[in-house]
């Protein structure tokens, strides 16, 4: 038979306490790790791509919104044969513009800011221009991003 | 170590946290010869738990609409990182909580714990136990699959067996006259907050009246000796017992421990255990799988009904079953507890079990 352990039961209770806590902590953190995977934001799989419109959903003078990256974001044919694209969250505090075809502009319908078709601020309080995208023209598709 | 002290110093002076963690846990005084069979109460509350946890989580993703429930269930099984491990431990997890249940409950017959005065907590815990079971049944056709959407009409098409009232007993269970958008929405209102809300309050009041009227200690060893109660209220002690802090606090994690084994065991080696095929394709009303069974647990339900030639006289059998359950404590009143010494309970007892089983089984094969 083993002697018995010369070690006083304080030290004993504190190697016992580091124990459960590590094993503690190791299975809080095998717990932990899925649940925490599960409430991350959810992947943007080909959120770097450039996204597609039909050039014929964008009529002159009219406005196109769409996702873009996971914003809304709109087109616009300036011209015949000219595109525009804009994010359409208005850089005040997030609201999305709206597209005013009466005076050929956007408003913001939140606190009243107003933005050029080229996303130039006109009016109210946002801080900065819409921001712009790139556009090429693909055959009958517009090519965003 | 010293900053925890400090928390708990400054919790204490306002809480008297000490006092009360002394008394009511390290100076809860459980019988020296209680067995393993009363940590089921504590697995049972760790389950739920885990229930109410994945069931959070479930409700990120899951969609209860008709058009998209199917496909939100695939999409947190197969694209949610980890969504697949939240489902299985919440969908596995039901039915090993209804096998904790099923083991607590036989053990409180086998036992007599009912006995005793404990009218209130044998009652309060067959609600719980058929609470446990209506969430069963209502989040069986959450994920709105063929095997969800039929079992769940076979089910709720029992009560339209009751004369007179039965059309519309079925009908307001199912929000119309067939299993549709309207029963997935009210089934997912109980199953999500009606259901839980009144299992944790009847919890709240099982667990009240364990800890009053005191533990009931096992009938088994030379010591114990049937008791006659005085007419007042009486609070079981057991001086001289073991605490149940830190003592039986030990055992409990133990058990505990086997059934979260026993439950990622299946979740990881047998996964699709409780899923027939059925469960993998979205609910068609216009075509019935083949071979459609409930749940196992409600197999023996779903095989009375078959077994006599009209679907009342077996909703009335089964009826008279669960009320002869529920009032047990009240016709069985003899103060002997001792298995040993109740030849004719322990014969009813092990023959109704087998009885459950083979028709059970007859039902799955049937």
């Amino acid at each position: 038979m083993d002697a018995p352990s010369n070690l006083p039961p304080s030290r004993r209770r504190t190697f016992l306490l580091i124990l459960a806590g590590g094993l503690g902590a190791l299975l809080a953190g095998a717990a932990g790790w899925p649940l925490l995977r599960f409430l991350a934001p959810a992947s943007r799989g080909g959120a770097e791509q450039a996204v597609s419109v039909p050039r014929a959903a964008v009529a002159a003078g009219t406005a196109h919104f769409f996702q873009y990256r996971g914003k809304p974001a709109v087109a616009l044919q300036l011209q015949p044969g000219e595109y525009t694209a804009l994010s359409a969250v208005c850089t005040h505090l997030g609201c999305v513009v709206q597209w005013q075809e009466a005076t050929g502009e956007f408003l913001c319908p939140c606190h009243g800011g107003r933005f050029s078709p080229a996303g130039a601020v006109l009016a109210g309080p946002p801080p900065r221009a819409l921001e712009i995208l790139p556009v090429v023209v693909d055959g009958d598709q517009l090519r965003i991003g | 170590m010293r900053v925890l002290t400090l928390i708990v110093d400054f919790v204490d002076r306002r809480l008297g946290v000490r006092e009360l963690f002394d008394k009511e846990l390290r100076g809860y005084l459980l019988p020296r010869n209680v067995n393993v069979w009363y940590t089921l109460g504590a697995v049972l509350l760790a389950l739920f738990g885990l229930q109410i946890l994945t069931g959070i989580l479930l409700l990120i993703h899951y969609v209860p609409h008709a058009d998209q429930a199917f496909a939100s269930v695939q999409r947190i099984t197969n694209e949610v990182p980890f969504g697949w491990l939240v489902r299985l431990l919440h969908a596995v997890g039901a039915n090993v909580i209804v096998i904790a249940l099923l083991l607590h409950m036989l053990s409180v017959l086998f036992m007599a714990s009912y006995k005793g005065r404990r009218e209130f907590t044998w009652l309060s815990g067959f609600g719980l136990f058929n609470l446990a079971m209506a969430l069963c049944l209502t989040g069986y056709l959450l994920p709105w699959s063929q095997l969800s959407f039929w079992a769940t009409t076979v089910a709720t098409e029992a009560p339209g067996a009751i004369p007179v009232v039965g059309d519309l007993a079925r009908e307001f269970l199912r929000g119309g006259a067939t299993v549709g958008g309207q029963t997935l929405g009210r089934f997912f209102a109980l199953h999500v907050v009606a259901l839980p809300l009144a299992l944790l309050g009847l919890i709240g009041l099982h667990l009240f009246c364990v800890k009053r009227r005191g533990i009931s200690p096992p009938p088994f060893g030379s010591d114990y000796r049937s008791q006659e109660l005085p007419a007042a209220f009486v609070h079981e002690e057991h001086r001289g017992g073991i605490p149940f802090f830190p003592n039986y606090v030990v055992k409990d994690a133990a058990v505990i421990c086997f059934f979260l084994a026993l439950l990622l065991g299946i979740v990881f080696f047998a996964p699709n255990l409780f899923f027939p095929p059925a469960a993998f394709e979205p609910a068609d009303p216009f075509v019935t799988p083949p071979r459609i069974k409930p749940e196992w647990y409600f197999l023996w339900a779903y095989q009375t009904l078959k077994i006599f030639p009209s679907e009342l006289i077996g909703l009335g059998v089964q009826g008279a079953f669960m009320t002869l359950l529920a009032l047990l404590p009240f016709l069985d009143r003899g103060p002997e507890r001792r298995p040993a010494k109740r030849p004719i309970f322990v014969t009813v007892f092990f023959l109704g079990l087998l009885v459950f089983v083979a028709i059970s089984v007859w039902g799955h094969y049937s």
